[in-house]
């Protein structure tokens, strides 16, 4: 408990000594957040179908299942690194131990340690990034995915063949065939920074070939409102490059989503004693079971433990 | 001088003769070495652990292989939730393979350059802890840290889709083009679409499934149905990986498993229906590995009568595995079976797409290859290809491939880039430039910013 004091690292370069860190103090443990990164705030506003809303008893429950699922054994044991022997015997030197690397030896955090010092203290590399990120790349944005039904993404329905044709009415960008590959285009974009000497030459482009299948030979019909192939255009090569140069999201941001379809669609329950569809739910505790014989097993249990 | 013309001619000693590629994984590292007089290099599986049996023995890494009784083995691994974590005990296990003089990869890091495969999405300060061990303690003359997803793109991809064949005069020069990297492995099942070998960072998407989720979930399953598992997880891992298969149609297969309503028993459950099977448990005396065989409903009665005054030792333990056959790996593709607020792979590649122009989804929906170890479960990519299908525009292509071998897939893209020198030389840093610019540089370089 802290008494409602905040503690406010003034450093923000502090680099945490092993054996403590600034941990964010959500209320919440921070190896449940870390799993399920879903605040009380966000489940609340959440808009649900009815039939798999939860309680917060369930929530618990399911949070404490996914907790154990995590684990890497049942129990806790700590296994120390066996100690040799100090006589250098067939070991390798690697010459004198940096302090840095001291410190990272000795560290002992976990990756939960880590990613809540990352959330806590954040650095300003990755806050000017944020910024500067472009709002397509957000997740959670399921109006820019386009489902079939949205005929966004309408192709042509010739199958890939016709891909290499280009459409009359498409706006593209002509992009010139991937002659040679030189080393130079692989180099990570621009490595520019003062100190830099990193005049690495700037490849042309990455470019991406339009295939080299042969082009079906011109009809008639092509022009035909009802056959004409649409394909999107290409996008241009600065809008490759931007997107091959735009930084990497965090961990929690890189979370894949529960998109809307797949919320909508009601949870599968199964049964907790055989796994068969949970399709009767005990009046005592709402688990849920398949029929009358794994209610009788289920029930004995949770009818003798105690606070159910 | 221009700064370009003293890095050129100045660069120092010649470059490493080889190149160490790891695939430092969770579960286990993939190791070997590479470079451009190597003509076919081969990766070792090396257990990525610190092991301790029931005698209180520890085995780290490859010494694992020596251990006979794996009842009530526990494990320590330094890379957590697919991040290298605890220097301490890797630099254990990486001086036991590599440094140490009897190590079974002995390599002197001053004469070798080293890839390091890494997760996407990594914190910074992790990777900087990486970098600084990797040149402070070891000091390995040139170092590329990368994604692991990225490496894949330097294998032959095409060759890996069956049809269209294409003509014998196209040879590909790697990296692919354009692909869609599924990476299903032990912490996560990871999104990487690749342009020209470079990853597309802010369409990266994490699926929080992977394959200690579904060891860990098994043997929940197991212990509550049959026995008390939850101090065997290395022996639940070898039943799932024996018995798991990934569904075609989950519905039919729930009723093939079914036992039927009280007193009614439905013949497909005492029969087994084609699914149930039997794994005969390993006692570790005898039985040093369990093995699977088709569920006979007999068995019991007949080894009764088999082991009849004959002493103990000779009966066996059999767990029979019905539905946790297929409802294990489905968490794969319906995380929200077990509660987890994630799609399934198929949503998370649409999703992944979404923050692609449209115009790249015929090309990546084309070109999806799965990699990891979960790649290995019997009907993945089946299941994968119909689901996709399904969810991608009706007039793209879409094929779902896994590579060659899953598991090293990585690490071979990996050794590919190792033997061409001109563009590992353009992607590394030296020794040297990590002296003169240190470690931020160094991040900086391998952000691609």
């Amino acid at each position: 408990m802290n008494f409602g004091v905040r503690e406010v690292a003034l450093n923000s370069r502090a680099n945490a000594a092993p054996g403590w860190a600034y941990v964010p103090d959500t209320g919440v443990n921070a190896s449940v957040t870390a799993l399920q990164p879903s605040s009380r705030k966000r489940a609340r506003n959440q808009h649900v179908a009815s039939h798999q809303e939860t309680t917060a008893k369930q929530d618990a429950k399911i949070l404490r299942e996914l907790v154990a699922l995590d684990r890497e054994n049942h129990r806790d044991v700590s296994i120390p690194v066996p100690i040799r022997h100090r006589d250098n015997a067939g070991r390798v030197s690697h010459g004198k131990v940096t302090p840095n690397v001291r410190k990272i030896l000795q560290s002992q955090k976990t990756f939960a340690n880590h990613l809540s010092d990352y959330e806590a203290l954040g650095s300003p590399l990755t806050a000017s990034t944020a910024l500067t990120q472009p709002s397509a790349t957000i997740p959670n944005t399921p109006a820019a995915r386009a489902t079939p039904g949205s005929g966004a993404p309408h192709l042509t329905s010739k199958g890939t063949r016709s891909h290499k044709k280009k459409d009359p009415t498409a706006v593209s960008t002509p992009t010139p065939l991937r002659k040679v590959f030189s080393a130079a285009q692989l180099t990570p974009a621009a490595v520019k920074s003062e100190s830099s000497t990193a005049d690495v030459p700037m490849p042309d482009a990455p470019i991406l070939s339009q295939g080299n299948g042969t082009i079906p030979a011109a009809h008639p019909l092509d022009k035909d409102p009802l056959l004409v192939s649409r394909i999107p255009g290409m996008p241009s090569q600065t809008e490759i490059d931007k997107l091959l140069a735009a930084p990497p999201l965090t961990y929690n941001e890189a979370r894949g989503p529960w998109v809307e379809e797949d919320m909508r669609k009601p949870v599968r329950q199964f049964c907790e004693i055989c796994g068969y569809w949970g399709r009767v739910r005990c009046t005592r505790c709402g688990g849920k079971v398949c029929a009358l014989e794994c209610l009788t097993t289920h029930q004995e249990e949770c009818f003798s433990r105690y606070g159910a | 001088m221009s700064p370009a013309h003293r890095r050129t001619k100045s660069s120092g000693p010649a470059p490493p003769a080889k190149t160490l590629v790891l695939d430092n994984g969770a579960y286990t590292i993939k190791a070997g070495f590479s470079g451009p007089g190597i003509k076919t290099p081969t990766p070792s599986i090396i257990p990525n652990c610190l092991a301790r049996d029931r005698d209180k023995k520890v085995y780290i890494g490859s010494s694992l292989s020596a251990c006979k009784d794996f009842s009530e083995i526990v494990f320590r691994r330094p890379v957590e939730k697919g991040y290298l974590v605890n220097w301490e005990a890797q630099k254990e296990i990486w001086e036991h393979e590599f440094f140490d003089a009897k190590a079974p990869l002995h390599c002197d890091p001053k004469e070798t350059g080293l890839i390091l495969a890494e997760a996407p999405n990594t914190l910074p300060a992790l990777q900087t802890f990486c970098d600084q061990v990797v040149f402070e303690e070891f000091g390995f003359a040139r170092y590329l840290r990368c994604l692991g997803p990225q490496l894949n793109a330097y294998n032959d991809i095409q060759s890996i889709f069956k049809p269209p064949a294409r003509s014998p005069d196209l040879t590909s020069i790697p990296p692919a083009e354009i692909l869609m990297l599924v990476d299903s492995s032990y912490s996560h099942t990871t999104v990487t679409p690749l342009l020209l070998g470079r990853p597309i960072q802010p369409a990266i998407r994490r699926l929080d499934v992977g394959g200690k989720l579904l060891t860990n979930y098994l043997t929940r399953l197991l212990s509550l149905r049959q026995y008390d598992m939850r101090n065997d997880t290395y022996l639940v891992n070898e039943i799932k990986e024996a018995t798991c298969y990934v569904s075609k149609d989950f519905k039919a297969d729930m009723e093939q498993t079914w036992k039927g309503p009280k007193g009614d028993r439905r013949a497909t459950y005492e029969t087994g229906g084609g699914i149930a099977k039997d794994y005969v448990l390993p006692d570790y005396h005898a039985l040093t590995k369990g093995f699977v065989r088709d569920h006979d409903p007999d068995a019991a009665t007949k080894l009764k009568e088999l082991t009849k005054g004959k002493p103990i030792g000779a009966s066996e333990d059999v767990l029979t595995l019905r539905n946790e056959r297929f409802t294990v790996p489905e968490l794969l593709f319906n995380p929200s079976d077990i509660g987890l607020r994630q799609s399934g792979i198929a949503q998370q590649i649409l999703d992944s797409l979404s923050t692609v122009p449209m115009g790249l989804w015929p090309g990546f929906l084309a070109n999806i290859i799965v990699v990891g170890g979960n790649a290995n479960i019997e009907g993945f990519i089946i299941r994968l290809q119909m689901e996709m299908r399904a969810l991608a525009p009706a007039e793209c292509f879409v094929r779902v491939a896994k590579a060659i071998d899953p598991i090293v897939s990585t690490w071979q893209g990996g050794a590919y880039l190792a033997r061409d020198e001109d563009q590992l030389a353009s992607l590394s840093v030296t020794k040297e430039q990590y002296e003169e610019y240190g470690s931020a540089w160094v991040a900086r370089k391998f952000g691609g910013r």
